[in-house]
């Protein structure tokens, strides 16, 4: 219990304290809706300036001659200055845009010909990775354009032909434009493309739960430089309650500067998190116990608040670039966003953006496991650091 | 009964032995101090027997718990008052109290029955709703005691606690330990004054350089040298000839009992009355000018400098 009492302390002297308070809750509010506005103009821009032609990959499944005129007349031939048209299997599309290697592509179904001919609508699927909404609108339109146009055709060219027997090439002409053409999807569950401010408000805001796990480690060390460490670990205080009730703290204080940010974001900017509640309130869990856990192993170890200063504003700032605060991960390398995954904030901004993209919940499983189980381990670290800290003294 | 028994202390921090070979015992209802100057070894001792520092050697007891093995459980005998002000500033007396209650495992209306005791004790009652931050020095270290105090600790051990505050709090946090030692507390007070060891304590030890130099009530240490009162003559600033002055007190007293410095002149003697007269006419036929005459008691101070060669707080 006495914890608890240790964690109800410190939210008492965070909530007293104005500029902390400030801190962890307006900063991060601010800088998100700066960083949002600034780069959501910079990319809109860029994106209504210059298309750049892109690869489409195709995966044509279609033995007939529809699909053929498609990719070859159409994207081949007449966008060609916009597009280049690269063919692949279908494993093999889906791992080059898993990879981002390929921003685009489409899947046409083996029966698209007959059922397009037939006026039955047929599928098209639509892959992409996020951010690519032009090139997908612009491929998605010349596939619906061509999928309406082609039986118009059918129609009045069999109409040119002597009459038949009910209804000609049985196709049924009121169907077309109420049917869907395209079947729209992404890999790995990234349906929608994630905005840059989605981005910004996902990224400051680990950043800045990072920045309170320093805040309050900051204040754990002082505690040791001020005596009132010595003070506690002379009462009935075990180093498993000391530890246990300087991360509870933490973790509330982090839980609650996290609600404001992804509410805060949502309600004042319009900032969509993703369909996902459950996932987003799990995953901000875990990760606050993995940033946390991080936050008492650093406490356990470093004894003087001036080393720390240093130490911990470089390392979140080392942190927080790596993680994807301060770059788009889309421009890191593979392994580079692979190792990431090891900083509690990369990890959570990565699963945060796989949310924002229409994740469901079970998606996201293996990230809260590992980053609680990260989290875990970093408490056990700094907990056997103290006990072994008090043993080496006694040798 | 003995509450506390140290026997052969020692402490090193790599190289520095910084306590070497401490032995003494407190008994049950006694207080006892430790005096010495800043950096003897006293908090280091201190930080031992309460089971925050390990020793390198020795063995240390409270009551019948060996402290080494078992820290946990002596420290549920005792109280600290670190040197320091070990509180939270923004929180208020009563909510500070409240919080070292329940590390000491108090909770309900034995918390609450215990923090208005301690407030009571250290006079803060009608303070105990203001945040720490605002109070003064003082106040602070009179928290600092409660806080020792809320689980009714039989062994109270004070570290400097009266360390830079002013007179009259400091006069309340002596009949305070007074008061507590009078309701049978055992207490271990250590400090660097020599007047708040000699007003509280009924047996003292002497530490200095880590070692445990002298110890006993204050009769017996006065004893260690003599009881030997102490005449200061203060001498006119432009005196020049203090070798010759010297030399010709030498003819007079043994020089291990004569001290000049600081524009004074010092001899220690068992009956000052004896040798006023010869001492002045000394010091006056050398040419010096006198400026005033004084003779002290034998105190600790004059204990400890008989035992090192320096001034306690040198």
């Amino acid at each position: 219990m006495k914890f608890l009492w240790l964690a109800l302390k410190d939210l008492i002297l965070v909530a007293r304290d104005k500029k902390a308070f400030l801190t962890l809750i307006m900063m991060p509010l601010l800088l998100i809706a700066i960083l949002g506005s600034a780069f959501g103009n910079m990319m809109k821009e860029d994106e209504e300036v210059s298309i750049k032609k892109f690869t489409l990959g195709v995966v044509n499944l279609d033995q007939g001659q529809l699909s053929k005129v498609l990719t070859e007349e159409v994207f081949s031939k007449n966008l060609s200055k916009q597009i280049a048209v690269k063919y692949y299997q279908e494993n093999e599309l889906n791992k080059k845009i898993q990879d981002h290697e390929l921003e685009i592509g489409i899947v046409i179904d083996k029966d698209f010909s007959q059922s397009l001919m037939s006026g039955k609508g047929t599928k098209v699927q639509l892959i992409t990775v996020p951010d690519t909404v032009i090139k997908a609108t612009i491929v998605q339109n010349v596939i619906e354009q061509f999928s309406r146009s082609v039986p118009i055709e059918a129609f009045v060219s069999q109409m040119s032909q002597p009459v038949q027997a009910g209804n000609p090439g049985g196709i049924d002409i009121e169907s077309y434009g109420k049917k869907p053409l395209i079947n729209e999807t992404t890999i790995d569950a990234k349906t929608k493309p994630v905005s840059s401010f989605q981005y910004y408000a996902a990224a400051m805001g680990v950043m800045f739960l990072l920045m309170t796990v320093v805040q309050g480690v900051s204040t754990m060390i002082l505690e040791k430089e001020q005596d009132v460490f010595n003070r506690l670990l002379l009462t009935n205080l075990t180093y498993a309650n000391y530890l246990l009730g300087k991360m509870l703290g933490l973790m509330v204080i982090c839980l609650t500067q996290a609600f404001i940010i992804i509410v805060g974001t949502n309600l004042l900017f319009g900032v969509d998190w993703g369909p996902s509640v459950s996932g987003i309130i799990v995953m901000t869990f875990a990760f606050v116990v993995n940033a946390s856990g991080l936050g008492v192993l650093a406490g356990s170890f470093i004894k003087t608040e001036k080393s720390f200063s240093v130490a911990g504003m470089f390392g979140t700032q080392i942190m927080a670039a790596l993680g994807g605060s301060m770059v788009p991960l889309y421009v890191f390398p593979d392994w580079a966003i692979y190792v990431t995954k090891f900083f509690p904030n990369g990890l959570a901004l990565q699963t945060y953006l796989d949310l924002m993209s229409g994740a469901a919940f079970s998606k996201i499983l293996p990230s809260i496991g590992a980053s609680v189980g990260l989290g875990l381990f970093f408490f056990a670290i700094g907990l056997m650091r103290l006990s072994l800290e008090r043993r080496g003294k006694y040798a | 009964m003995n509450m506390l028994t140290v026997q052969d202390l020692r402490k090193s921090f790599g190289n520095m032995e910084a306590v070497k070979g401490v032995n003494f015992s407190v008994e049950k209802g006694e207080s006892y101090g430790l005096l010495g100057p800043n950096g003897a070894g006293k908090s280091t001792t201190i930080n031992m027997i309460t089971g925050l520092f390990p020793p390198t050697s020795g063995e240390i007891q409270i009551k019948d718990i060996n402290v080494i093995k078992n820290p946990k459980q002596a420290q549920k005998w005792i109280g600290v008052v670190p040197q320091e002000i070990a509180l939270y500033q923004s929180m208020s007396a009563r909510e500070n109290l409240k919080f070292w209650g329940r590390m000491y495992d108090l909770s309900g209306s034995e918390l609450e029955k215990s923090v208005d005791q301690v407030l009571e004790i250290i006079g803060l009652t009608e303070r105990a709703k203001d945040k720490v931050e605002t109070f003064s020095g003082g106040m602070k270290r009179r928290v600092n005691i409660g806080a020792a105090i809320l689980h009714k600790p039989e062994l109270l051990i004070m570290d400097e606690p009266t360390v830079g505050i002013d007179p009259q709090s400091r006069n309340h946090i002596l009949e305070t330990v007074k008061r507590l030692n009078g309701e049978g507390m055992t207490i271990i007070y250590t400090s660097h004054y020599m007047e708040e060891v000699e007003y509280l304590c009924e047996r003292i030890g002497i530490v200095d350089h880590g070692q445990l130099i002298a110890s006993g009530t204050l009769s017996e240490l006065r004893e260690t040298i003599g009881d030997h009162s102490k005449i200061i003559l203060s001498i006119d600033k432009d005196s020049s000839n203090l070798d010759g002055l010297a030399q010709s007190l030498t003819s007079l007293f043994s020089e291990k009992d004569i001290q000049i410095q600081d524009h004074q002149v010092m001899v220690f003697h068992k009956e000052p009355q004896l040798i006023l007269t010869d001492f002045i006419q000394s010091v006056a036929k050398s040419g010096t000018k006198i400026t005033s005459v004084d003779i002290v008691e034998p105190n600790l101070e004059s204990v400890f400098l008989h035992l090192t060669g320096r001034k306690l707080r040198d």
